[in-house]
């Protein structure tokens, strides 16, 4: 037992409904922070390209980027609830620590939202200096994914946390763990694959109104994708051989669950890179979103297994109380009824335009 | 103590909260309000059938997209991150305690920004009656997210029957959950009719520009009058210690409540004038000013509700600095440094007295007190204190203050403490047997004045401020030390402890008295002990000299003696006629830049 772990809280319902709803709120963050990476680097290699199609195509990626990063933002929220509901004596830890650079998180995602409404309300009238400002948005983004990896990381070895008493002041990193620049790359590089993939994915619904922009943005986009995840292979291997290895062996044999997981995903890699170089647009984009299902799992072992010589999440101590968790169940279902309805009444209302 | 502290000597982690909770709370409030605004300024426009107003709404729904959902949500979740960076353990009681509550606010966050794109994107090009639904929606949802934060930041100050059962809906539904519900709707609409000046400056079509800008007064106004006395009744559910505090007990208290009410006549003029009885007179310099005054009146409001709380991060529960009020017992027997986590010395040696005693400051007193910095430094708060003083005040200071909590530790522990302030920060000798230096003279009473009076004023001091007072006078006077000054608890001593404290002061200004007198100047006591805890002299918080500058010594001396006619936040001055007449003197000689 380390003595810095704090003492956790009691959980008011069974560990099991966070990680169940842990598991299904992150990859909707992942999905749309890839989303934002892959469309912000495009849509700046767009900008920065001379030719027009180039322009518009950086054009139509700028109008959906403002949603990409409020919903990056939203989806964020409740899987960092639930992680501090199971392992807020971790996490908590972990920010103090590095305080002034997680705080500098918000000012920088502020100062990105604002670049990216500039960039895309402003975009015909900055014309190419426009490229200045998604560039730091998407500098400012990539900062916030280091500032994320450094605390994450940090959280799963409180062995490093002594460093504190060295200092107190906020401002350590994580930079001495072998594992944080592999699992930076890792999830950077995958972000902007997955990134690319979905803009190709949207380049079916320009297909009607600038067949030109949507043939680009396929092509670009397919091979972001195909590219980057050959790449996204070796930094994997990378970021496996850098864990502990009593860690990176439950992924090899050791751990049932955990080597049939890790299996399963690096087939389905490979069978995304056959149908992404096949450009089946489709079935890539329903595999990968399977694939960021799994590779959040295969991060949520991975972690159990950092915790397991201080912490299960299994020994928190429920004071049962289920009706706050009902009542959280009948607002999202009848949030999500709401949502279907407005969506429906937009796209009525795009059709009838 | 269960986690680390985030030590900022001079900053404090507690002004970082503060800011950002107040920019926050000032744009989540428009958020809330401006919601409704959208929807009624749409639907004006569209009974009028007067498409100068629908393209008003439709710009200002642009602005609003801007400032709240980017600006607004997302200081929303850096008060998360800033919270659980200061306050961890409080915030992870909050999180544990009431995480369905913060799922379900989720929800509505997320139901908020999906209506508010559609309602933005969809702004003349959907049909007029489907786009106010989605108005509606949009401001119903952030209704309830103010509903929900409301319950769980309502739960801090007033936890309720949460205390006896533990029970989440208790805790939600608290005392003051329903007029704090209340006032923040009426405030919403406030901010909304704030934010609307600004949309309204900008127009250049005149008629569109005063239509709107009288829509956005009636607004202020209609709100105001609902945000007055919903205040008040929020006040009125206000638990006893917390009321104390709000009524004077706590000078900062009592400074925030004064520039709330300065911003509350201020907006309440402006609206009048320059939007309801004359727009035309509203411009971009008024909407600013207004503005600011909005924001001045939430930060009064939100630092009022935070300091009121004190010394609790959850009302009797959770201390401010993050220890359990049920743990103290437990831990002043085992002691801090065995209880705590992160310290660096888990067992008290007396070779590390100053790292012992600096991991107790950053762990019972950072939470509130900087070193060296702007908020409450601990460095100026502690320049009279000997070290036995200060010794003796740690023992008693929750019962002395009762908005600090008590140290808790082993009193091996507390002399760590004490050291590291006095010798630490002061440099001076911690001895235990060095006189406290700020008190003259021996026997039972001098002892007593040592134990009590001596944090706040040495004996010279009370010297000059007892002048001319009769043994009886300073007798009663010990009776009814608050309602001297609200700020000067009450002597809790016995009648004959009473009696010698009386002796011994009445004997200061006896004639063979040694005691020195703590100034040359007596009206600079008066100064010092009546006016200094709320007016610096000529530069510094809320200087005098530029408010008397050119007043004659008549002048002055009439004001000493009406100060809460000329000033209702201003308590009148308790002082002989003789003090009031040296203040008037040491006021007039310095306002002639003079030396008196």
């Amino acid at each position: 037992m380390n003595p810095l772990i704090p003492t956790p809280d009691t959980i008011p319902v069974a560990w099991g409904w966070f990680e169940f709803l842990l598991l299904l709120t992150l990859p909707l963050h992942l999905l749309c922070m890839n989303m934002l990476l892959g469309f912000s680097g495009i849509s700046l290699y767009s900008r920065l390209r001379g030719d027009d199609a180039s322009r518009r195509l950086a054009f139509e990626l700028a109008r959906v980027l403002p949603f990409l990063v409020a919903f990056t933002v939203n989806f964020g929220v409740a899987p960092l609830l639930f992680n501090q509901v199971l392992y807020g004596q971790f996490l908590y830890v972990s920010s103090i620590l590095m305080a002034a650079f997680w705080l500098a998180v918000i000012p920088l995602l502020i100062f990105a939202y604002y670049s990216i409404y500039l960039y895309d309300f402003r975009f015909r009238s900055l014309g190419r200096a426009g490229a200045i400002f998604i560039g730091l948005a998407l500098l400012a983004i990539v900062l916030i994914a280091f500032i994320f990896t450094n605390n994450m990381s940090l959280a799963l070895e409180p062995v490093r946390w002594t460093a504190y008493f060295r200092n107190a002041s906020g401002t350590l990193l994580n930079l001495g763990d072998p594992t944080l620049f592999p699992r930076f790359l890792h999830f950077v590089v995958g972000g902007f694959a997955i990134g690319g993939l979905a803009v190709a994915v949207f380049a079916r619904f320009w297909r009607q109104r600038d067949s030109q922009v949507a043939e680009l943005a396929s092509r670009i986009g397919m091979q972001t994708f195909t590219y980057l995840t050959m790449a996204q292979v070796l930094l994997g291997m990378w970021f496996l051989m850098s864990l502990p290895r009593e860690i990176m062996l439950l992924f090899m044999g050791r751990n049932m669950l955990a080597t049939v997981v890790f299996v399963v995903a690096l087939v389905l890699t490979v069978v995304v890179l056959v149908t992404g170089l096949r450009r089946k647009i489709g079935l890539t984009a329903g595999l990968a979103f399977v694939l960021l299902f799994l590779m959040a799992v295969l991060r949520d072992l991975a972690r159990i297994a950092y915790h397991a010589p201080f912490f299960r999440a299994e020994t928190l101590q429920v004071v049962p109380q289920y009706s706050p968790m009902v009542m959280f169940f009948v607002t999202l279902i009848a949030g999500l009824i709401c949502i279907g309805w407005m969506i429906r009444q937009v796209l009525v209302s795009v059709k009838n335009v | 103590m269960n986690y680390p502290v985030w030590y900022l000597p001079e900053i404090g982690g507690s002004t970082l909260i503060a800011l950002i909770a107040i920019v926050h709370v000032f744009v989540s409030h428009f958020a809330v309000g401006g919601g409704l605004y959208l929807v009624l300024a749409e639907r004006k426009g569209v009974r009028e059938q007067n498409p100068d107003i629908l393209a008003f709404t439709r710009g200002h729904s642009k602005f609003f997209l801007l400032v709240t959902m980017v600006f607004g949500g997302l200081t929303g979740v850096g008060i998360w991150f800033i919270i659980s960076l200061v306050q961890p353990a409080g915030t992870s009681l909050l999180i544990h305690n009431f995480v369905f509550g913060w799922a379900t606010e989720w929800v509505f966050f997320l139901v908020e920004i999906v209506a508010l794109f559609c309602y933005f994107y969809t702004f003349d090009r959907m049909e007029r009656r489907t786009h106010l639904v989605i108005g509606w929606i949009y401001f119903i949802s952030a209704w309830f997210s103010l509903f929900l934060i409301n319950g769980i930041i309502g739960f801090m100050l007033t936890p309720g029957g949460w205390l006896a059962d533990g029970d989440f809906w208790s805790g939600f539904f608290n005392p003051s959950f329903w007029p704090s519900l209340v006032f923040r709707t009426f405030v919403a609409a406030m901010m909304a009719g704030l934010f609307a000046y600004l949309t309204c400056a900008w127009q250049k079509n005149t008629d569109l520009k005063f239509a709107m800008t009288r829509f956005s007064g009636k607004w202020v106004l209609i709100a105001l009058a609902g945000a007055v006395p919903s205040g008040f009744w929020y006040l009125s559910q206000l638990p006893q210690p917390a009321r104390t505090l709000v009524d004077g007990a706590s000078p900062t208290i009592a400074r925030a409540l004064d520039w709330g009410l300065y911003s509350v006549i201020a907006i309440l003029l402006i609206s009048l004038v320059f939007t309801i009885i004359m727009p035309a007179l509203h411009n971009r310099l008024v909407a600013f000013v207004v503005l600011a005054c909005g924001l001045l009146l939430m930060g009064s409001f939100e630092w009022t509700r935070e300091a009121a709380r004190r010394p609790y991060v959850v009302n009797e529960v959770m201390y401010s600095n993050g220890i359990y009020k049920g743990a103290g017992d437990d831990i002043n027997r085992q002691g801090f440094l065995s209880s705590a986590r992160w310290v660096r010395i888990r067992e008290f040696h007396e070779e590390s007295l100053l790292e012992i005693g600096q991991d107790l400051f950053k762990h019972q007193c950072h939470a509130c007190h900087t070193v060296g910095g702007m908020n409450n430094d601990i460095i100026a708060r502690t320049a009279n204190f000997s070290y036995p003083a200060m010794l003796s005040y740690l023992e008693t200071i929750h019962q002395r203050r009762y908005f600090m909590p008590p140290f808790i530790g082993t009193p091996e522990e507390m002399r760590a403490l004490a050291t590291w302030i006095i010798t630490g920060l002061h440099g001076k000798p911690a001895e235990a047997a060095s006189a406290p230096a700020s008190v003259n003279g021996e026997g039972p009473g001098a002892q007593l004045f040592a134990d009590n009076c001596v944090f706040c004023h040495d004996s010279g001091l009370i010297k000059a401020k007892t002048i001319g007072w009769s043994l009886e006078q300073v007798r009663s006077a010990l009776d009814k030390l608050s309602s001297l000054n609200p700020a000067m608890p009450d002597y809790a001593g016995s009648s004959s402890e009473k009696d010698l404290l009386a002796a011994f002061v009445f004997s200061l200004n006896a004639s063979g008295s040694t005691v020195p007198m703590a100034k040359e100047d007596a009206g600079e006591s008066v100064f010092e002990a009546h006016c200094a805890m709320c007016h610096s002299l000529a530069e510094g918080y809320n200087p005098v000299l530029p408010k008397i500058s050119g007043w004659d010594r008549e002048r002055i001396r009439t004001a000493l003696d009406m100060l809460e006619k000329l000033q209702p936040a201003m308590p009148p001055l308790v002082a002989s006629d003789q003090e009031k007449d040296d203040l008037t003197a040491f006021l007039y000689e310095k306002s002639q830049g003079g030396q008196p």
